[in-house]
């Protein structure tokens, strides 16, 4: 007998511009299983389920619904189905309590249910279609009957903005089982989760599919998706590439199979003592411009030449404002910074810079690029007024455009055509190139990266891994602000963990587990950190 | 034969082509509807209309009055150039100056009573007028530089403002208010604030309200444009423009690039009123709006792509369909007739941008297809 398919894509076509998002790609998934969908950043995995879940239209290709073909043009169409996507930004309304945000959209509505009698009934047909007052008793018992089911502990009262992005996600889980969905997406759900968040929800994972309902999850973490998983759809650069049993699989061949080569999994750190202090922050105090809240609160800390300091921790607990204070980007309320013996709190953003500080900010097309500039205007963006670039205010496009192809021959900038391409068409690993490239080249003695290789692919990484850490063998002083728990503990000579605003750990990372630096960073376990090393010869 | 073609059709996915094809795009569709809108009024007429708002000039037989008519239709082109450039400034550094009316009036003060009132030398009066409106410009600048007010909303009140104010002052000082016909004198060719005729009036069968302006304007042209295209100043304002918070990070100063954007910006608003009076062809007169050029320099700012070469071509063709539209009145329309078809036009015109998008997507669609034909054939 044939295989009956929960749902099945096929042959889904998908051009934005210039290029081919999804290539004839073909997505099984089988009742009551779970289908792993892996590839790297921009392989078009989003895409896809964008397109099952109605937000982008194919420009062909056919939708199976148990083997019928269905058509969805919109996500209304994709409820109708039964189809539910838990996106990787929430789509929940942060002033409304969890409950109203459950049934937002899909409300019960107050009925007589009881022998109707013609003013009942006129009183049901009127609420249906004009007052459509909302019965929130029945609501919450039909939640609440989830909620036991499925083991999902949530306050139904509690406001979204009050709450844990775990909570939050939780809620988006009730929010698709209250519509009845089967049929689960779940897009990157565990990026923005600490490690044992992460078993818990593959726990909720486990219990959905043990009643019944089937799950696409899309992921590029390999240990989750070998843990959960039934089967794994690879895509590649748009492409199918193909879809194996789990238990029949290894991760270094999915890994392979994602980046279409081999990949080496950590690069080789040199031994190297820590020498001269570059950057010192002294009770560095930071607050939010509106709710004058203490986002950082009291920390110090310094970075000497050749070593990698780590800012770890969930994401919104400070690490982003240090990096502000630092490069001047927002007010420091009180503290010192001192860069190389220079005290540079007070410093604009371009003295900043020129006193000796190299940024590659977090997020590279709103803070590092001006997309519609081109490679080369790019590559100077941060210099182009020295003298080597430009006199009397007139550019020098000639010694722009040589720094410019040196730049792109040895960072290995890829694209379509010359140094004059506009950095928006570029892919994301080449961009990065271009900003890192950029700031090493300025050579420095402080290396500021923040989130270095978000989104990038499992290739790229790699590359960027190997760069910093070749940094840190030529003494630069290099402070490393991540999410991944993975790229902390490959790079860092020390782990600074914030929470709150405050720095609650400093550890060792040959020294520390995965879980323990989980329990830091959720605020578990907190201990009192003064973050100064100093050298120990004088 | 293979090769000319092969040229055209790399010139056509030129991203410039593009944009010349798209303001053509939208200045025909501009012109149909207004053709549709004289049909629906005057259908005998209304062909014949529509020819004297496109021969302009050339309706005219005689031609010495072509010539005089087509030197006035360069004179009135000037001014609407500098306004275009006023807009296409502050728009490449992500600010859009509606306040261009207001900055315009603040000059018309100026001029006036240097110009009129004291009978200065034009080019000093020219500098002067420039700087006041760039000053007046400044305000909206520094309200979002420092408070961070929308430079749009303020643009528009300082519009009012500049308006009553310039109503107000010329219409109580004796010596520039001809009370008998309720606006300014004119400023006359043997004034010392009439900008020089270099001869140019000859060519153009004595017309002198054509001279030194024509020059002037295109050296402006030539300065914004290796402004944008060769200084670190243009390379600052364009990056603040595009991403404000990379120009931000990479420690470009915001609050003075708001100043220098809208400070230029505001100077050519200045210089706009320069070319409209000091040739001596307008006067300002009382009136409760803001000055219209103001907002054609929106449309002409982006019906030229946003280009300083561009705004050439678009502002002629809109005073050129404007000064056309005038002389339709004596066929029998009203002059409301001709003011509503040339500005549906104009304004049709400023669709640029959202042409431009139907056509990319046409496009994307040719292209899809050829692959797929490509892939079936393979098959």
């Amino acid at each position: 007998m044939k295989e009956v398919y929960a749902i099945e894509m096929l042959g889904i076509t998908k051009k934005f511009g210039n290029i081919l998002a999804n290539d004839h790609i073909d997505i099984r998934l089988k009742k009551g299983h779970i289908l792993a969908l892996c590839g790297e950043n921009g392989a078009g995995k989003s895409t896809i389920m964008s397109i099952l879940f109605g937000l982008i239209e194919p420009d062909e290709g056919v939708i199976k619904k148990e083997g019928k073909v269905v058509n969805i043009t919109n996500p209304n169409d994709a409820t109708r189905l039964n189809i539910g996507m838990v996106h990787q930004h929430f789509k929940l309304v942060d002033t409304f309590t969890v409950l109203q945000n459950i049934i937002l959209g899909d409300e019960t509505l107050k009925e007589f249910s009881d022998n109707p009698n013609f003013f009942k009934k006129t009183f049901n047909y009127l609420n249906k279609h004009l007052f459509k007052i909302v019965d929130y008793k029945k609501a919450r018992e039909e939640v609440n009957k989830i909620i036991n089911q499925y083991d999902l502990q949530v306050d139904l009262d509690q406001k979204i903005e009050d709450i844990s992005v775990e909570t939050q996600q939780k809620v988006e889980i009730i929010k698709m089982l209250y519509r009845q969905n089967d049929i689960l997406i779940f897009d990157e759900p565990t990026a923005v989760l600490t490690e044992q968040e992460i078993q818990d929800f593959l726990q909720v994972l486990r219990n959905l599919k043990k009643e019944g309902k089937s799950i696409i999850f899309i992921s590029h973490k390999l240990n989750e998706v070998f843990d959960v998983s039934d089967e794994i759809t690879v895509i590649r650069k748009g492409q199918y590439i193909d879809t194996l049993k789990t238990s029949e699989t290894t991760k270094e061949d999915i890994s392979a199979l994602m980046v279409g080569r081999k990949v080496n999994e950590s690069a080789i750190k040199a031994q190297i003592q820590p020498e001269e202090e570059v950057l010192r922050v002294e009770h560095l105090t930071m607050l939010d411009p509106i709710s004058k809240k203490k986002v950082v609160n009291d920390i110090s800390f310094n970075v000497r030449k050749g070593e990698i300091v780590t800012l770890a921790g969930i994401d919104g607990n400070g690490q982003q404002e240090v990096i502000y204070g630092i490069t001047g980007i927002k007010k420091i309320q009180s503290g010192n910074i001192t860069l190389g013996g220079k005290d540079i709190s007070t410093l604009s953003i371009r003295e900043k810079i020129k006193s000796g500080i190299s940024h590659i900010p977090e997020d590279r097309h709103k803070h590092g690029l001006v997309l519609d500039y081109s490679i080369y205007e790019n590559s100077v963006l941060d210099r182009y007024y020295e003298n080597q670039f430009s006199k009397y205010l007139f550019l020098n496009d000639k010694s722009i455009k040589q720094y410019g192809d040196a730049l792109i021959e040895k960072y290995d900038v890829r694209s379509s055509g010359d140094g004059h391409t506009i950095v928006r068409g570029l892919s994301g690993g080449n961009q990065q190139k271009i900003i890192i490239g950029r700031e090493i080249e300025r050579n420095q003695d402080l290396l500021i990266a923040v989130q270095p290789t978000r989104g990038l692919d499992i290739g790229a990484i790699e590359g960027i891994h190997n760069l910093l850490l070749k940094q840190r063998e030529n003494r630069k002083a290099i402070l490393l602000v991540s999410l991944e728990l993975d790229q902390v503990l490959e790079l860092s000579d020390r782990i600074l963990v914030m929470y709150e605003g405050e720095i609650v750990g400093e550890l060792l990372p040959q020294e520390v587990s995965k879980e323990k630096l989980g329990l830091y960073m959720s605020g578990a376990k907190k201990d009192k950190v003064n973050a100064i090393k100093e050298n120990k010869h004088e | 034969m293979n090769k000319i073609k092969m040229f055209f059709s790399s010139l056509l996915k030129k991203d410039a082509t593009k944009t010349v094809i798209t303001s053509l795009w939208c200045a025909l569709i501009g012109l149909i509807l207004g053709f549709i809108i004289l049909l629906f009024i005057n259908a005998k007429e209304a062909a014949y209309g529509m020819t004297s708002v496109l021969g302009n000039y050339l309706i005219f037989t005689n031609p010495q009055d072509r010539l005089n008519y087509f030197g006035q239709t360069l004179a009135k082109t000037a001014p609407l150039i500098a306004m275009s450039l006023s807009i296409l400034v502050s728009y490449k550094a992500g600010l859009f100056n509606l306040g261009a009316s207001g900055q315009y009036s603040i000059a018309v003060i100026v001029i006036s009573f240097l110009g009129i009132g004291l009978n200065w030398p034009w080019w000093i009066v020219m500098i002067l007028a420039m700087i006041s409106a760039s000053v007046f410009a400044m305000i909206s600048g520094a309200l979002k530089a420092y408070f961070n007010v929308n430079e749009v909303i303020s643009g528009i009140m300082l519009n009012w403002i500049a308006l009553y104010l310039t109503n107000g002052i010329l219409s109580n000082s004796t010596n520039v208010w001809d009370s008998a016909h309720s606006e300014t004198y004119t400023i006359s060719n043997s004034s010392n604030a009439f900008i020089p005729s270099i001869g140019l009036d000859k060519v153009f069968a004595g017309n002198a309200i054509v001279g030194l302006g024509m020059v002037l304007i295109l050296i402006v042209v030539a300065i914004i444009f290796i402004l944008f295209k060769k200084t670190t100043i243009g390379y600052e304002l364009k990056a603040t423009g595009l991403n404000g918070d990379a120009a931000d990070y990479a420690g470009i100063n915001k609050i003075k690039n708001i100043f220098i954007a809208t400070g230029i910006s505001g100077a050519l608003a200045g210089l706009a009123a320069v070319l409209s009076l000091q040739n001596g062809f307008t006067a300002w007169k009382l009136v409760s709006t803001p000055p219209e050029i103001g907002f054609q320099g929106i449309s002409s700012a982006f019906l030229g792509g946003l280009h300083p070469i561009g705004v050439i071509f678009s502002s002629y063709f809109i005073v050129h369909i404007t000064e056309g539209g005038s002389m339709i009145t004596d066929l029998g329309f009203s002059p409301e007739v001709a003011s509503i078809m040339t500005s549906v036009i104009i304004y049709l015109s400023g669709f640029v941008v959202f042409v431009k998008e139907v056509m990319h997507k046409h496009e994307i669609k040719n292209e899809l297809n050829k692959l797929t034909r490509e892939k079936e054939n393979k098959v």
